[in-house]
């Protein structure tokens, strides 16, 4: 071809024909209008291609940097109000191991509710007594070694009250445990299918079993109101109750409570679907949680100056909030195609396989490059072969082509732990280091990975192998027949 | 695309038809006959005049082509997904 | 600062849909029939089949505006535009569903020379359903007995928990119904949550005469005017069809209590219900005109104005007290709408009585 040879400039832009009719109630161009800088050419100060050309798509990008400032912002809303206070990384919201040990750096007891968790927790070298061990399932055996470890285990229901008191019985220590409690604060719905129920007495009665233990020592109350909370109010009434019945219980009982866990549920800046205003009108800022967290603690626990018991330690177990707007998702159109009611669709190759919150929240989706046309409502598939697939019923983006990334935001929290293996592989994970190296951090699974697990019995090593022994002769002898007129390579030998 | 889909919507949007519709250079259009509005693209427009001016599927098409420097299979494939779609709405 | 006489004014919520129609339109009635207004009224709209967009008499020039779950900057961006187009002096916004971007917004506008007299983030926040019941408990204004709701599990246990049918459900934002059982309960509940999500409020129904105030407060504790009204007949949707003005010292109490705990600072619609026992019962405080607001200009006492005027810096406005005894009756009727002026609001957002090109 001659060098000279410019390119000849097309009169039109390409994008197929379409026209749409005009619907009532939804017949505004500046409707769903997005500012213009809804754009970004990088993520976290690196290049969007270059991550894609280097680490392939989908891929999750978290940042170092931004985990390690969310943490201490959190940290610093709370300990300015409350001295004595502590944060327990939520393991389930994401617990890819670097996340959580940036967060052990930064001083997080690890939060677990699985004896997975909790192996993982150790297997990552956090000690048993920086453990706080949640969760309605514990079995017998991790039990044990959290008992021996020192974990501060949070009790979920009498059973599992019974069965800590034997294993530190059979061991000969005090097992460290705290109640958790469901009541109604009157903002939101109680989740009473976790703890011990306060109105009922159920809790009274874990406590006093609890206190007349030689095996148990009760040392702390723990409730968690829900999640994505966004009444600050919520908290406020949830601590009150708290410290009434620590009140209540240290002066029947001969306890001492020293830990006041108030659980997580802190908003991130998501756009919840069932929320008409955008997050930034809605979400309360972490000052005005910690105000009347902290400010109602201060209130309730003004007695204990008169008494000789210290103030309690705060905990709290923000996930959500520290870890979600730490990562993105880079993921690429696949094809794109006109609906017919008109919309454009395109198909990703990330959908709710690896973004297992789309079915809650509309996530913000941003375009890299330079805008190609004006901007239209647009569905984003993903690439399973499920109708439910879907990342956004509607976003206002311009006309995309297969091969445009698209980045996805925040997806930090519940996404790494959620996510499903169905019929597709998980990509890589990779974490921008807060002097801007890049590295993986989950590598992307391959066929090895997904078979490692699967056992074949012998009989079962090849595919299409004739099938051995009288096998045969346990079927009538008219299906037998129809089954060797339908798999004619199938040798009957017997 | 069966042929037979086509033609029913060639000949319920050709002619006549067609060239009731108030079609504006904003891409704005009004069908008299229905009091039905709609928006139509750029292409969808150049499409529309073309067929107006009673050409072909394959002469339309040939213009999108040209117009914006794609091939004529895209081009065409595209047109007749365009007049199933006006076959709907007309 | 020009004259408030000469402002260019943009008001939102110029929807007219026949049986609940929002209040902008009767705000730019107010201002544009006012004898002393000379200048003239913007309108701001969110749907092609806003009748403001049309009715040139008292909207000069009209716009369509982002959603207000797009959120604070694609509104800003856009009212900048306008802006650029128009010259806009001050903007009083009449949606609830809206004002927390204006509310974000009010500096930056006012940096662009677009006043309002709106409430802040807190204020607005204190008088929303879900806060209402804290504030008249501690400034000791009766409430009917209400609950936020997420689950509709409630609506089976309502009486254990002391709510007796029937109840009036209602949307965070706007709309409510009335359910005598459960199951209409539900069914009110989802169509609620789908179209304005989460919560709900549910309130018992309480007896008696619906009273309705609107006013404008100065934003230091005063109720700066107001004019009181009495429904004399609803629609089934239980909005004013026709109304009178009254003079309720009660009504008027309670009211003035609301302003100064609240400082309130912007128009508002109190909404109120005298009970046979004469007491008066909370229902909402509305952070914005109502939609019969015109009814302010025809006693004399044109609140839209006196917002204007206190936007300008005036302090002594002398409002006139206002005569019970006067009646409204809301009728429908058809705008004429050309096909160009169609095209426009499609095509460019905009709608106004020159042929300028206002795309942008």
């Amino acid at each position: 071809m001659p060098e000279n040879s410019s390119p000849k400039r097309p009169k039109l832009a390409w994008e197929p024909p379409f026209i749409q009719p005009h619907r009532v109630g939804e017949i505004n161009k500046f409707g769903r209008h997005r500012p213009r800088e809804a754009r970004v050419a990088s993520v976290f100060g690196v290049d969007v291609e270059l991550l894609k050309k280097n680490y392939g798509s989908p891929l999750f990008v978290t940042s170092e940097e931004r985990l390690r400032a969310n943490v201490r912002r959190i940290k610093k809303a709370f300990a300015v109000r409350w001295g004595n206070t502590c944060h327990g990384w939520s393991y389930k919201t994401n617990y890819i191991s670097a996340v959580c040990n940036i967060l052990h750096q930064e001083g997080s007891l690890a939060e677990v509710v699985s004896a997975f968790e909790y192996e993982k927790a150790r297997a990552l070298g956090v000690p048993g007594e920086m453990i706080i061990f949640n969760g309605p399932n514990k079995g017998r055996a991790i039990l044990e070694r959290a008992v021996a470890e020192g974990a501060q285990i949070h009790l979920d229901h009498l059973d599992e009250l019974n069965l800590v008191e034997a294993v530190a019985a059979a061991q000969g220590r005090k097992a460290r445990v705290a109640l958790r409690l469901n009541f109604d604060t009157g903002y939101s719905e109680p989740w009473s299918r976790f703890g011990f129920n306060l109105e009922s007495g159920q809790a009274r009665q874990a406590a006093k079993l609890a206190a007349a233990s030689p095996h148990l020592q009760l040392c702390g109350l723990h409730s968690h109101l829900g999640t994505f909370i966004l009444e600050p109010r919520a908290y406020g009434e949830q601590v009150k109750i708290m410290c009434k019945f620590m009140r209540e219980i240290e002066s029947s009982e001969d306890v001492q409570i020293d830990v006041i866990d108030i659980g997580g549920g802190l908003p991130s800046m998501n756009a919840l679907q069932s929320i008409y205003l955008p997050p930034e009108q809605v979400v309360p800022s972490i000052n005005e949680y910690a105000e009347v967290i902290c400010g109602t603690l201060i209130e309730e626990t003004r007695y204990r100056s008169h008494t000789n018991r210290g103030l309690p330690k705060l905990v709290f177990e923000s996930g959500r909030a520290v870890v979600d707007d730490a990562q993105v998702l880079i993921t690429s159109v696949v094809g794109t195609k006109r609906l017919p009611d008109g919309r454009a669709a395109a198909v990703l190759d990330a959908g709710t396989n690896l973004l297992f919150t789309a079915y809650w929240y509309n996530h913000k989706v941003e375009t890299t490059g330079e805008a190609r046309g004006a901007l239209a409502d647009t569905v984003l598939f993903g690439p399973l072969c499920m109708n439910i697939d879907v990342v956004r019923q509607s976003v206002q983006l311009p006309p995309l082509r297969a091969g445009d990334s698209l980045v996805v935001s925040p997806v930090g929290a519940y996404n790494n732990s959620q996510w499903m293996q169905f019929i597709e592989y998980r990509p890589n994970v990779v974490l921008v280091h807060e002097d801007g190296d890049v590295s993986v951090i989950r590598a992307a699974e391959d066929l090895s990975v997904m078979m490692a697990q699967d056992r074949l019995p012998e009989h079962l090593a090849t595919p299409f192998a004739p099938v051995r022994g009288a096998g045969c002769n346990r079927f009538d002898a008219e299906a037998e027949k129809q089954a060797k007129t339908l798999r004619p390579f199938r040798i009957c030998r017997g | 695309m069966t042929d037979s889909l086509l033609a029913g919507a060639l000949s319920q949007c050709s002619g006549d038809r067609l060239r009731q519709l108030a079609v504006s250079d904003t891409g704005f259009v009004f069908d008299p006959q229905t009091g039905q509005s709609f928006t139509v693209n750029a292409t969808g427009r150049l499409v529309l005049d073309c067929l107006k001016r009673s050409d072909g599927l394959e002469e339309a098409a040939q213009c999108l082509a040209e117009d914006c420097d794609v091939p004529l299979e895209l081009a065409l494939s595209s047109v007749e997904a365009f007049l199933m779609q006006l076959g709907r709405y007309l | 600062m020009r004259n408030w006489r000469h402002w260019k004014v943009a008001v939102t919520g110029i929807n007219a849909h026949a049986e609940n129609p929002g209040p902008g339109l009767a705000v730019a009635r107010c201002l544009v029939e006012h004898r002393e207004f000379r200048g003239s009224v913007l309108g701001l709209a969110y749907d092609a089949l806003d009748a403001g967009l049309y009715d040139h008499d008292n909207c000069q020039s009209s716009y369509l505006i982002p959603y207000p779950s797009a959120g604070d900057e694609a509104l800003l961006e856009r009212i900048k535009v306008i802006h650029s187009l128009e010259g806009i002096d001050a903007v009083i916004p009449c949606l609830d569903s809206e004002l927390q971007n204006f509310i974000s917004l009010r500096s930056e506008l006012a940096d662009l020379g677009i006043q309002m007299l709106i409430p802040s983030r807190d204020q607005f926040n204190l008088r929303a359903k879900n806060h209402l019941v804290d504030l008249c408990s501690k400034i000791g204004v009766a409430v009917p007995r209400s609950k936020m709701l997420t689950d509709p599990g409630f609506f089976d246990r309502a009486a254990r928990e002391g709510f007796e049918y029937p109840l009036v459900v209602k949307g965070v934002f706007y709309d409510a119904a009335i359910v005598y059982n459960a199951f209409e309960a539900k069914a009110a509940f989802s169509r609620l949550v789908g179209k304005w999500g989460y919560p709900c409020l549910v309130q018992e129904v309480v007896n008696g005469d619906e009273l309705n105030l609107a006013g404008v407060g100065d934003g230091r504790g005063n109720l700066t005017g107001f004019v009181m009204m009495r429904k004399r007949a609803v629609t089934d949707k239980g909005k004013a069809w026709a109304g009178v003005t009254v003079v309720d010292e009660a009504l008027h109490a309670t009211a003035s209590k609301l302003v100064r705990a609240l400082a309130w600072r912007g128009p508002l619609e109190v909404e109120v219900i005298k009970g046979t026992d004469g007491k008066i019962y909370l229902i909402e405080i509305n952070p914005r005109f109502p939609s019969w607001i015109y009814l302010s200009h025809a006693v004399d006492r044109n609140l839209p104005v006196a917002v204007l005027r206190m936007l300008a810096g005036e302090k002594d406005l002398q409002l006139t007290q206002h005569e019970p005894g006067t009646f409204f009756i809301r009728h429908a009727r058809e705008l004429i709408v050309n096909l160009k002026d169609f095209e426009s609001v499609l095509v460019n957002g905009y709608c106004g009585g020159d042929a300028v090109d206002r795309s942008a």
